[in-house]
């Protein structure tokens, strides 16, 4: 199989599953005082919390474990929130974020919140004068993303935190800034300090870790609630047992990570131009949804073949077993178009035939000359079979 | 929960019958919109003398199951006299299939609703029947039971979310009655539109979901 799919999750790592392995082995107590079994649970926590502050410039205490990243988003969303007392509060996100966000603002809307989703440009970038003039003494939460999941653009995460430090001095206390940083991580290098964030939330499923953890960075003077409540093994914020295995792979995913960055991305990088390049040399007729070149993650592409619809594509791709996504109505169980691919302007048509390629630093270049192979001849079929044709030269 | 194909549905999407264009065709017929993210187009081939279907080629604009379904209603048709092709139904065409999941079948009724188009362009040029009803309630009525609501693959009549169908002049207002936040309001707007709007002396179409 050849999977071209990371965005929505990875494979994990054969040194996390390892680590998980051992960890379910010899560190299965719950993480307590003084008991050496106890405080072997302790100290795999620690250890990993400490791994995933250095790699961020934060600190130990600013790192809780969760469930998800989704989970993660729904703790820093809502527990800042209702640590706020704020009259008629207003909640500011961008239009083009990951569906848990999303669907956090709207459950508070629904709840009495004002919500603002700022608009990006053509290639998905936020539009920074807007989120400006959105910032208020009732702003309560600013929530962004590092790297979009759909169309794979890099976003100004530094300028934003500029704009909501300079506005929260000016309504006189700060105003919450969260980063969904899920989709960022494989790529992206993080300084919260630089980008002035408050809440940064991850995902280890989408860099080789396990599924069913997650994290969150809770910058020290934080004002958080909790939303669920138990025993508080390590952090009110994530009351019960911890995931001790999740967590162990976690670290070591992020252990991983780090080990060869800069290494791993110019390769997605070398691996993601070679397919873009491939794509325009062989097939007309196709749209770049996102920005191009150092605008973009490197290990993502998104084009839109004109004429034809993207779950046919994917279903051809999966039938010679290689992985891909698409931002087509016909796949999504809701059947709409992919709001984001309509965010930056693309029409009904040009959001069917998209094909999101994102790959891993185990993908190597003959997986994509063999996606490549493939992929040709499928567009060229299904446009041979379509009712719709290019317009006459 | 896991949404899967039939081994017959990935078959006829991976070698589908009858794909292509008949030159010269008897009738021909396109349903659907790519803005609605599907469309396709049915040629036939009829013997004048029997009214039965010679040949049928289709042409698709969509997913794996509208490529399959417009290959098994090309199949259904082939050889049959067009009263007979027009009589096939969106059911009848998914049951070939070995079923179609439920937020599928509105590609079976594409295709049926191509070939039934076709046929009846036949009928109307080359045997002088003209289909087009008035613009009444009951035709805005049949024309909605091609709209089925996604997640049973049922149309929104006989599942009476139709709450009333309002005529004035050319305009057409339908009541719907769904969850103001349900995800398939907006698509299913969108077909409603789309269907009504096929129907002649139609001006506008409005849907409310009250």
């Amino acid at each position: 199989m050849i999977y071209l799919d990371n965005f929505r999750s990875t494979m994990v790592a054969p040194e996390v599953w390892e680590a998980m392995r051992i960890a379910a082995i010899d560190e299965y107590a719950v993480p307590a005082a003084f008991t050496q079994c106890g405080t072997g649970a302790a100290e795999l926590i620690e250890r990993a919390q400490n791994r995933f502050a250095g790699a961020i410039g934060a600190s130990q205490n600013e790192i809780v474990f969760t469930g998800s990243g989704t989970e993660a988003i729904n703790i820093a969303l809502r527990g800042s929130m209702l640590a706020q007392a704020i009259d008629k509060p207003e909640i500011v996100t961008s239009e083009i974020e990951y569906p848990a966000t999303l669907a956090v603002y709207r459950a508070l809307e629904k709840e009495g919140y004002r919500a603002h989703y700022i608009k990006v440009d053509g290639e998905g970038k936020y539009d920074l004068d807007q989120l400006s003039s959105v910032l208020n003494e009732h702003t309560v939460m600013v929530s962004l993303m590092g790297v979009n999941h759909m169309i794979g653009t890099i976003e100004p995460l530094t300028d934003a935190g500029s704009i909501i430090a300079e506005a929260s001095q000016r309504v006189g206390r700060r105003i919450p800034y969260h980063v969904d940083f899920a989709s960022a991580l494989q790529t992206q290098r993080l300084d919260v300090d630089a980008v002035k964030v408050d809440l940064v939330s991850f995902s280890s499923n989408k860099i080789h870790g396990p599924k069913g953890v997650g994290a969150l960075y809770v910058r020290k003077g934080t004002k958080m609630r909790p939303i669920t409540f138990g025993s508080e093994t390590y952090s009110p914020l994530v009351p019960g047992t911890p995931n001790t295995m999740g967590i162990a792979g976690f670290d070591k995913a992020i252990e991983l990570l780090y080990a060869t960055f800069d290494k791993d991305v110019d390769h997605m990088r070398s691996l993601t131009n070679r397919l873009a390049t491939g794509i325009r040399e062989h097939i007309p007729h196709i749209l770049l949804n996102g920005p191009d070149g150092s605008g973009r993650a490197a290990s993502h592409l998104c084009y839109s073949f004109l004429f034809i619809e993207g779950e046919a594509i994917m279903m051809f791709l999966d039938m010679d077993k290689i992985v891909v996504d698409t931002g087509s109505a016909c796949a999504a169980a809701t059947l709409k178009p992919n709001y984001i691919l309509m965010a930056i302007g693309r029409n009904h048509e040009q959001a069917h035939g998209s094909i999101r390629f994102t790959l891993s630093r185990y993908n190597t270049e003959a997986d994509i000359d063999t996606a490549l192979g493939k992929l040709v001849p499928i567009v060229e079929r299904l446009r041979a079979q379509s009712t719709i044709r290019p317009p006459a030269q | 929960m896991a949404i899967k194909y039939t081994a017959k549905v990935i078959e006829h999407f991976k070698n589908p019958h009858n794909i292509g264009v008949i030159e010269n065709a008897d009738a021909s017929a396109t349903e659907g919109s790519p803005a609605c993210g599907d469309e396709i187009t049915v040629y036939l081939k009829i013997d004048k003398a029997t009214d039965r279907i010679e040949d049928v080629k289709f042409q698709s604009y969509g997913c794996a199951s509208n490529i399959a379904t417009g290959s098994i209603i090309t199949d259904l048709a082939k050889g049959k006299t067009i009263d007979e092709a027009e009589a096939i139904t969106w059911k009848q065409a998914a049951d070939e299939l070995g079923g179609l999941p439920p937020v599928k079948m509105h590609c079976s009724v594409l295709a049926v609703d191509g070939l039934r188009s076709a046929i009846r362009k036949y009928k109307k040029e080359v045997k002088g029947i003209d289909y087009d009803s008035t613009l009444d309630v009951k035709t805005v009525t049949e024309e909605l039971k091609h709209v089925l609501w996604p997640p049973v693959g049922v149309d929104i009549i006989t599942l009476k979310m139709v709450k009333y169908i309002g005529i004035d002049q050319g305009a057409v207002r339908v009541e719907i009655s769904v969850g103001s936040d349900d995800k398939f309001l907006d698509p299913t707007i969108n077909e409603i539109v789309e269907h009504v709007s096929k129907i002649r002396g139609v001006k506008s179409v409005n849907v409310e979901n009250v």
